[in-house]
């Protein structure tokens, strides 16, 4: 399996230089996300999601461990090239125009002339502001903002979208044209990567999820499988590694809570069985529970219990 | 320098000259430079007779049996002189805000996460920052020299040279305005601090009269250190003056020594840059 993004016990410590104090906003984070996928990552406020996404752009340097980009180790200028970055409270120069952003982000991104003032108009359109384009972004509203910042992030067709927070601002309607616009990026095989807490959006648009708390994976798994109607949930306190690796492989979502594993099943024949291999092991199990959730549920749920 | 460097640092350069005319700083400098040849074109007028006297006529006023070279070697002085101090003073006061800027939340993310090295936005900046000055510089300079040379027929290189060395050491200082900008993201620091070098500078240049002034040789020693480590504003300014009123340049230190010293100044503001956290 190759990925796009690719995590491996990544850490962010920042000291305050006189006081010496240490907040690890990033404590020890190993994530994939595969090549192709939609991909959210969940988290309550001063989680170290923005932190997360910023060792991936090497806007900050890593503490400890590792992170690539489609196998680059991200902290190198080439491993940018592929991404397109669409920023949380993004500040664009108010003296541009829409057009002038545009073409001066896509120069840095690397494209040449030609090329930028072709696609200029054709994404000014996409993203509805086709009439827009020689306005200043001084007197763009804040939704405007947010579309033509995505339209800035897909200048230079990136293979990966970093998205924080991208209908921040933005009216139902041009959520749901962004929404459309990811939506015909996911099909042309673009990976996109939504940093958000509108858990609403992320249910509807991406198929992965990962909720990050106080600097760790809290959660990860497949949005379907976390909110299936009829799943369940069966708490262990200890399993031998090898079962442990068993299970992994069967169960559709797998989280570490207060000391216990918990292992989420689709079906009822699923739960059934790892009961079984875990009583052929004389493991002890916690709890066995049938879940129906929306990821609201199991966000609220893994926060309250971490 | 590759293709794709190059398109990064036109880009680069590009928006500085774009937010130097939104913040009004250019037009600021041209529309001074713009009065003042103007002003040499049709208020003053210059009759040179037999080629080498002159007279002047100003709002009305006449005076007579100039000498044509001393005139205009005079006015390139002060023209120079000026450019040198009060257009230094406004130069780094308009570019301190240029560089900070970069820094600000929201924006920088947006850069760093293209795929150009950081200092190679820095760098695309601080250039960008020296061609805007640059462009005033010159069209004024140029714009003087060929006025005063058409009306007596003076052609002196020496008021050229001057814009470069004007330009040279505003470079220097504007290595202190990227450092600090980088270090405290302050536009407000960044022209306290190169405005305070600016100052200290004819103190410094005064250095075998204070040391003969100070009782301690820490003190001495101290005043020494500063003097060569420093750029040396004063120093290169009277070599400017110098070089327009026709003199050769008789000691390069003042200049070699600022060169230095922005040298390391932009290499730690790069350092620094590549270092921090966004």
């Amino acid at each position: 399996m190759s990925f796009a993004i690719e995590t491996e016990g990544l850490i962010k410590i920042f000291r305050n230089r006189w006081t010496g104090k240490e907040v690890r906003a990033v404590d020890g984070i190993t994530l994939s996300v595969e090549k192709g996928t939609t991909f959210g990552l969940l988290g309550p406020n001063g989680a170290g999601k923005t932190t997360f996404v910023k060792l991936l752009l090497s806007c900050a340097h890593a503490t400890q461990g590792r992170a690539t980009i489609f196998g680059r180790d991200a902290r190198e200028a080439e491993a940018r090239r592929p991404i397109g970055y669409l920023p949380e409270n993004h500040r664009f120069p108010t003296y541009m125009t829409g057009a002038s952003m545009l073409d001066f982000y896509a120069a840095l991104s690397g494209m040449d002339g030609a090329s930028r003032r072709k696609r200029i108009p054709e994404l000014l359109a996409t993203v509805g502001l086709a009439d827009w384009g020689n306005t200043r972004l001084g007197k763009y509203s804040k939704g405007m903002l947010q579309r033509v910042g995505l339209a800035q992030a897909l200048m230079h067709s990136p293979t990966l979208l970093i998205l924080d927070e991208p209908t921040d601002g933005v009216d139902p309607i041009g959520r749901r044209q962004i929404r459309d616009i990811l939506h015909g990026l996911e099909q042309q095989g673009v990976t996109i990567f939504v940093n958000s807490h509108l858990l609403g959006e992320v249910e509807l648009f991406c198929r992965d999820v990962a909720i990050i708390h106080r600097g760790k994976v809290a959660l990860q798994g497949k949005v379907k499988d976390l909110t299936a109607g009829a799943g369940y949930r069966l708490a262990v306190d200890y399993v031998p590694e090898r079962l442990e690796q068993e299970l992994r492989a069967r169960a559709t979502a797998v989280a570490q809570r207060n000391g216990s594993l918990e292992f989420l099943f689709g079906t009822r024949e699923e739960a059934n069985q790892a009961v079984d291999l875990l009583r052929a092991q004389y493991c002890e199990i916690e709890a066995l529970t049938r879940t129906n959730s929306t990821l609201e549920d199991v966000f609220v749920r893994t926060v309250d219990e971490h | 320098m590759s293709t794709r460097s190059l398109l990064v640092t036109v880009a680069l350069v590009r928006d500085t000259f774009r937010e130097a005319f939104a913040r009004k700083i250019f037009w600021a400098f041209f529309g001074c430079s713009t009065a003042l040849i103007l002003f040499f074109i049709f208020i003053m007028k210059i009759d040179v007779v037999q080629g080498a006297i002159a007279t002047i006529s100003l709002f009305g006023n006449t005076s007579r049996g100039e000498d044509v070279q001393k005139l205009v070697r005079q006015v390139h002085a002060a023209i120079a002189a000026f450019l040198f101090t009060a257009g230094m003073f406004l130069a780094v006061f308009a570019s301190a805000g240029l560089i900070p800027a970069v820094f600000e939340p929201g924006r920088i993310e947006l850069l760093l996460s293209k795929p150009v090295e950081r200092y190679h936005i820095l760098l695309g900046r601080y250039i960008g920052n020296l061609l805007v000055i640059a462009a005033n510089v010159f069209y004024l300079v140029f714009a003087v020299w060929v006025i005063f040379g058409i009306k007596t027929g003076v052609w002196t290189a020496g008021f050229l040279w001057s814009s470069v060395l004007i330009l040279f050491i505003f470079a220097v200082l504007l290595t202190v305005v990227v450092l600090v900008g980088v270090l405290w993201e302050s536009a407000v620091v960044a022209t306290m601090v190169t405005f305070g070098l600016m100052l200290m500078s004819p103190i410094l240049a005064q250095q075998s009269i204070l040391e003969r002034l100070l009782s301690s040789e820490w003190s001495r020693n101290l005043v020494r250190v500063m003097y060569y480590a420093l750029p040396k504003v004063f120093d290169v300014g009277r070599i400017v003056r110098g070089l327009v009123l026709g003199d050769p340049v008789g000691n390069w230190m003042p200049i070699w020594s600022s060169a230095l010293f922005g040298a390391a100044i932009l290499s730690t503001g790069l350092y620094v840059f590549s270092r921090r956290n966004y």
